[in-house]
């Protein structure tokens, strides 16, 4: 993991990077949440409940991907659950049968599973253009317009879906992927695709030119553009790239409930963001990774599940998400500023 | 040579002049436009009496006092955009407000004991949102988005979903003089809480215009620097800033809390985006320094009037896709037409 | 209280940097109600002085006294307190209120929080009546030039009762007509019970307004006279130049190439109309001092500013940003290496293969031990002072971090260098070694641009100077030849070239 990222610091962790040091803390943290919550939720050491931890989030995580990098360069993709919600929906209603029924919700544009797969990525990246277009051409901020992009986004879905959802007339094939396990487990492939997808993010994070350009324009983008980086066209690539993940989770997820609901991964923006700031990927400048992000991940999905071990209604996770993300900005700030001197 | 410089000097001088003039008027085109349309457009649904048109003081009565909560909050936000800052967690704010109200109301609290108890709670979100962004130095956004899921949360806890939200139930009632405050007619056909919402948009026009708080919001938005060497405390000001913003989130929920006759847990969600819209269209600039009260409300007299004229006229789930696309809108409009201040 | 005749003693000051000793026992006295002149070259220690006087620096030793009282400044709003206001070129206005709003901000008088039209708010208002009618209170500060936002810093010095004014070349951005006003408002403080600290190296300017000149020169006072007392121009160019004896410079055969950049009218917001050549191997050097348009001049060739007129390369028309410029072969060393030429939170291996990471990579996927390698590489043949390659670069000194920058451009197999300010805040041994490194490159065959405020670091290795004031190019000389540095000293001061 020797990347291209700060100090060696005479300390306990001498001799590694501040962003190596954080996932280190993070991953202790992690740790003790794990042990604490062992003592208090019944279960919770058992090896299936250990599994789910990683295979139940892995939506979350993808997105996570997208976001990771753009805060890296310190901008917002909010828009990403509403690309998921539309992507779905999109590839639900291409593929369903053309005029086979009464029903407008049960009819669609009939085609083959793979056109239906690349139109619905195609709208994606349409919504990716757009961000792209208004917040690296125009310089508008980025929360504004991928809040915009979000309803957007959305909205086309639920006018498809007219509001509720679409899930009939679909031929087999559609829940395929989204159904099939990995042999001789009970985790969907999904979670794999996840896992090599992370995996993919962390080597072009680290070892790629498209990585270091991310972390170059985060740590300074007026000397990133006197560099000869095109700053912008980086930042719309990033956008472009989301947007697309997050299609790919919306396809992954259409086809594992056979449906396009208009209410997928509502408030899944605020979590991939959330796990972000968890593995100490920091808005300021150029520094984070999406192995941070992926201990972020699971320290969250250890709260969550706790709650729900602990038999705490699911609208826990609000408040629950929020201070755990207040308390990690501010354990990661107190642990750098200790290292630090 | 001279003479020259000196006539296109002039003419980049009217040619900031009529960009000043565009920025100035094009909202009132814009409010124009928008009630035009609606007008024609709903014109098939006005019956024999001519009732039912958009420009009908029934209509008009219904518009504004849906539009009592947002009119409460968006001056309030206005300030504190002027100044530069954000807070994205008005709506839940208001949801929590609008719950601990009628919480209160359920439980016997008399009017008048509830009301600035509510405003109270207010004070403390926007406290906690001040500690957050000025003391301890977080990104608004962050911050706000942090405090807007605990809010959120805390709502939901009072009022798990699932379970109806507090009204009525067949032991305790709601008192039936709790939508007087939101709903019965004081003058006009409108509501107690609709004059109130005006009271405070005055209120805070002349903040704006004529106190230490709102020159030195646009102080602060404008140039930070120039600011503190002047020897204003930026951290104080933004913090009272979001203090007041707190405040006018919570009495935008008691009036929320009011006119449904419940407390719902989300029934502030979306406030932050149509505030957002509001202040936008009102030609507030992001990076702040510029921006007026008076202007935003006519931005959200537009919010309100396609969100209302949208809800008769197509069907509930084109609604999302509508106000995103407003958004976008008004952003562009914005991006034309707003010169946001060269970095500092 | 009487006041002192002398409104500022400075009293063998003394400051030091790691480095080197900036302000070196300076003791001088400013009289009250004066307009006081301060000049000295780039490196005099003019702008360390000032910073100690406006408390953005603390000194290291010797004595202030301010209205006879003992002045220790600890922080900029320390010394506005104390009655010392500074206009610095970048303006402390705020553009989004009006005039009135500025001159009062801070000072407001208030009722329960309400604005209030006393007569002390009116007094600071008419200020700007008394200054400079034409600018009414109550103009959006926004629709002002650049000059009338001056003329508002200055209003507002003077409604807060400042003692002293101190102006850091206030007339580098403005216009010529601009400039007459203002030295009417300058002239018309004295009045006003203020006193002006002019810094300016318009030297000219200093002969129509200044009632005293200070010269520095490294770090030393020189002289303090009544400008009535000084004689012309001259006088003050031999002051500030002294003996000054440059490093032997070896001409160069001048081979008769095709030029490998040429300039031609170029002009935009600074420049007025520069044109000239550049040939393979040459060093060129532009002179001028702070707002001769040195710095745009770079920009615009890198492609970072616009400009109108033309510029080509290796005879090809350059593309107007930064990314083609340096694929055309150009690189450039920014003027504030902090903040536009380092990644300062990544290590030095995270700096130098940026602009050309074709080199260390392959479709895209980056050859980490090739990264190390070539950093190792630069470290050597830079000499950059540091153990490992991944050694933060904020933790580097100015030297070095120069020399990081550098590599970065070297690497980016630039044919034409371009400097601007290379050794600025740098020791000598530094220096010389960026010297050296120039030259060799120059024997390789790459051309360099130098743009600099340093007259002796011109002289040391360009072969061709160009002298900038105002954005224009005034004169050109061959180095090698005998150069009268006082000649040079006087066009850049916005002499005339005979």
């Amino acid at each position: 993991m020797s990347a291209d990222v700060p100090a060696p610091r005479k300390t306990v962790l001498a001799g590694v990077s501040n962003e190596t040091f954080l996932t280190f803390f993070m991953i202790g943290v992690l740790v003790v949440l794990f042990a604490v919550a062992c003592l208090f939720v019944p279960n919770f050491y058992l090896l299936q409940n250990i599994i789910n931890l990683f295979s139940n989030y892995w939506f979350v995580i993808i997105l996570g991907i997208g976001v990771t990098f753009l805060l890296i360069t310190g901008n917002f993709d909010m828009s990403v659950g509403g690309v998921v919600a539309l992507t779905g929906v999109l590839s639900v209603w291409f593929c369903q049968g053309y005029n086979v029924s009464q029903n407008a919700l049960a009819n669609g544009l009939g085609l083959p599973y793979g056109a239906a797969v690349a139109l619905a990525l195609a709208g994606a990246l349409c919504i990716g253009a757009v961000n792209a277009f208004f917040i690296a051409r125009l310089r508008v901020p980025s929360i504004i317009v991928t809040l915009a992009t979000m309803m957007v986004a959305r909205g086309i879905a639920q006018v498809i879906t007219r509001g509720a959802q679409r899930n009939t007339s679909l031929p087999d094939v559609f829940g395929v992927i989204g159904n099939t396990f990995i042999p001789g487990t009970s985790v969907k492939i999904a979670v794999l695709i996840m896992v090599l997808l992370v995996a993919a993010a962390y080597v072009v994070e680290k070892k790629t030119v498209v990585g270091r350009r991310t972390y170059l324009i985060g740590a300074n983008a007026t000397a990133a553009r006197l560099s000869g980086i095109r700053v912008s066209g980086h930042l719309a690539l990033l956008y472009m790239v989301s947007a697309l993940l997050a299609g790919v989770t919306g396809i992954l997820l259409a086809s594992e409930y056979k449906a396009g609901l208009s209410s997928r991964a509502m408030g899944y923006e605020f979590d991939a963001l959330v796990i972000s700031l968890l593995g100490g990927v920091s808005i300021a400048g150029g520094f984070g990774s999406v192995l941070g992000m992926f201990v972020g991940a699971i320290i969250l999905a250890v709260v969550t599940s706790s709650a729900t071990g602990l038999l705490l209604p699911p609208d826990w996770q609000f408040t629950l998400k929020g201070i755990v993300t207040f308390i990690a900005i501010l354990a990661q700030r107190f642990a750098l500023d200790r290292r630090k001197g | 040579m001279r003479k020259m410089e000196q006539s296109l000097q002039a003419r980049l001088e009217r040619s900031k002049a009529t960009r000043a003039a565009i920025k100035n008027f094009y909202i009132y085109v814009v409010l124009v436009l928008i009630v035009a349309v609606f007008s024609v457009v709903k014109l098939g649904q006005v019956d024999f009496f001519g009732r039912g048109h958009f420009l009908s003081p029934d209509s008009i009565v219904n518009l504004l006092r849906m539009a009592v909560p947002i009119l409460t909050l968006s001056g309030a936000f206005t300030l504190l955009m002027i100044s530069g800052y954000i807070d994205l967690s008005v709506g839940s704010a208001m949801s929590l407000s609008a719950v601990v109200f009628a919480l209160m109301i359920l439980n016997g609290f008399p009017f008048a004991l509830a009301l600035p108890l509510t405003l109270v709670l207010g004070i403390a979100f926007g406290v906690l949102n001040g500690l957050l962004v000025m003391k301890l130095r977080i990104t608004p956004v962050i911050a706000t988005l942090v405090t807007l899921n605990l809010f959120k949360g805390i709502a939901l806890l009072i009022v798990p979903r699932g379970t109806s939200a507090i009204k009525s139930t067949a032991l305790q009632k709601m008192p039936a003089w709790i939508n007087d405050y939101a709903r019965r007619d004081v003058l006009l056909g409108l509501p107690a809480a609709f004059y109130v919402a005006v009271a405070v948009i005055i209120i805070l026009v002349v903040v704006q215009r004529r106190t230490i708080l709102g020159k030195y919001a646009a102080a602060i938005g404008g140039n930070r620097t120039a600011a503190e060497l002047s020897g204003i405390n930026a951290v104080k000001y933004v913090w009272i800033l979001y203090v007041i913003v707190g405040l006018f989130a919570a009495l935008a929920g008691t009036a929320r809390a009011s006119y449904m006759s419940l407390g719902d847990p989300l029934s502030g969600d979306g406030m932050e985006l149509d505030n957002i819209i509001a202040v936008l269209l009102g030609g507030t600039a992001f990076s702040g320094g510029e921006g007026s009260v008076a202007k935003t409300v006519v931005g959200a007299i537009i919010i309100m009037c396609v969100t209302t004229g949208l809800m008769t006229v197509i069907p509930a789930f084109w609604q999302v896709f509508a106000k995103g696309t407003v958004l976008i809108v008004a952003v562009a409009l914005n991006h034309l037409l707003v010169r946001e201040k060269t970095a500092a | 209280m009487s006041q002192t005749a002398n409104v500022l003693e400075i009293k063998d000051l003394v400051k030091d940097f790691p480095s080197v000793r900036a302000v070196n026992h300076v003791s001088f006295d400013i009289k009250r109600n004066t307009i006081h002149c301060l000049v000295g070259e780039n490196g005099a220690g003019k702008s360390t002085l000032i910073k100690v006087l406006t408390g953005a620096m603390l000194r290291s030793s010797g004595a202030l006294l301010l209205n006879g009282e003992e002045y220790w400044p600890h922080s900029t709003r320390d010394a506005k307190e104390k009655g010392i206001s500074t206009l610095f070129q970048e303006l402390n206005v705020v553009d989004q209120l009006t005039v009135a709003e500025n001159l009062t901000l801070g000072m407001e008088d208030t009722r329960f929080g309400f604005l209030r039209a006393t007569d002390k708010i009116s007094a600071m208002v008419s200020v700007m009546n008394s200054l400079e009618p034409s600018i009414h209170p109550k103009m959006l500060v926004s629709r002002l030039s650049v000059a009338q936002k001056q003329i508002v810093e200055i209003a507002k010095a003077v409604a807060t009762e400042s003692d002293i004014i101190i102006m850091d070349e206030p007339t580098a951005a403005i216009s010529e007509g601009e400039i007459k006003r203002l030295f009417t408002i300058v002239k018309g403080l004295r009045e006003k019970n203020v006193t002006v600290i002019y810094i300016s190296h318009r030297l000219d300017e200093i002969f129509e307004i200044g009632d005293y000149v200070t010269v520095m020169r490294d770090g030393r006072h020189i002289g303090t006279k009544p400008v009535s007392e000084v004689g012309d121009r001259s006088e003050l160019i031999r002051m500030m130049i002294g003996k000054t004896v440059f490093e032997q410079y070896t001409p160069k055969a001048q081979a008769c190439k095709d030029p490998l950049l040429v300039v031609r009218n170029v002009s935009n917001h600074k420049l007025h109309d520069i044109s000239f050549d550049v040939h393979e191997g040459e060093i060129v050097g532009f002179y001028g001092l702070v707002g001769a348009g040195k710095t745009e001049l770079a920009r615009a060739i890198y492609g970072v500013d616009e400009y109108r007129g033309e510029i080509r390369f290796k005879d090809r028309r350059l593309s107007p940003s930064p990314d083609k410029a340096i694929q055309a072969g150009i690189a450039l060393v920014p003027e504030e290496r902090r903040s536009q030429g380092l990644f300062t939170v990544l290590t030095i291996r995270g700096n130098v293969p940026v602009m050309n990471m074709k080199k260390i990579s392959r479709s895209g996927f980056v050859n980490a031990s090739q990264e190390r390698k070539v950093t190792r590489e630069y470290i050597d043949k830079l000499r950059i002072s540091t153990s490992s390659t991944e050694k933060e670069a904020a933790k580097l000194s100015g030297g070095n971090q120069q020399k990081v920058v550098f590599a970065k451009c070297l690497f980016a197999d630039a044919d034409l260098l371009m400097l601007d300010e290379p050794t600025r805040g740098i020791d000598v041994g530094a220096k010389s070694e960026i010297y050296g490194i120039v030259r060799r490159l120059s024997e390789e065959g790459k051309s360099i641009l130098i743009f600099s405020s340093e007259l002796p670091e011109i002289m040391n290795i360009c072969d061709t100077i160009h002298l900038l004031f105002d954005g224009r190019l005034k004169a050109t000389l061959r180095n090698g030849c005998d150069i009268d540095n006082e000649h040079v000293l006087h066009i850049v001061t916005g002499g005339d070239a005979p």
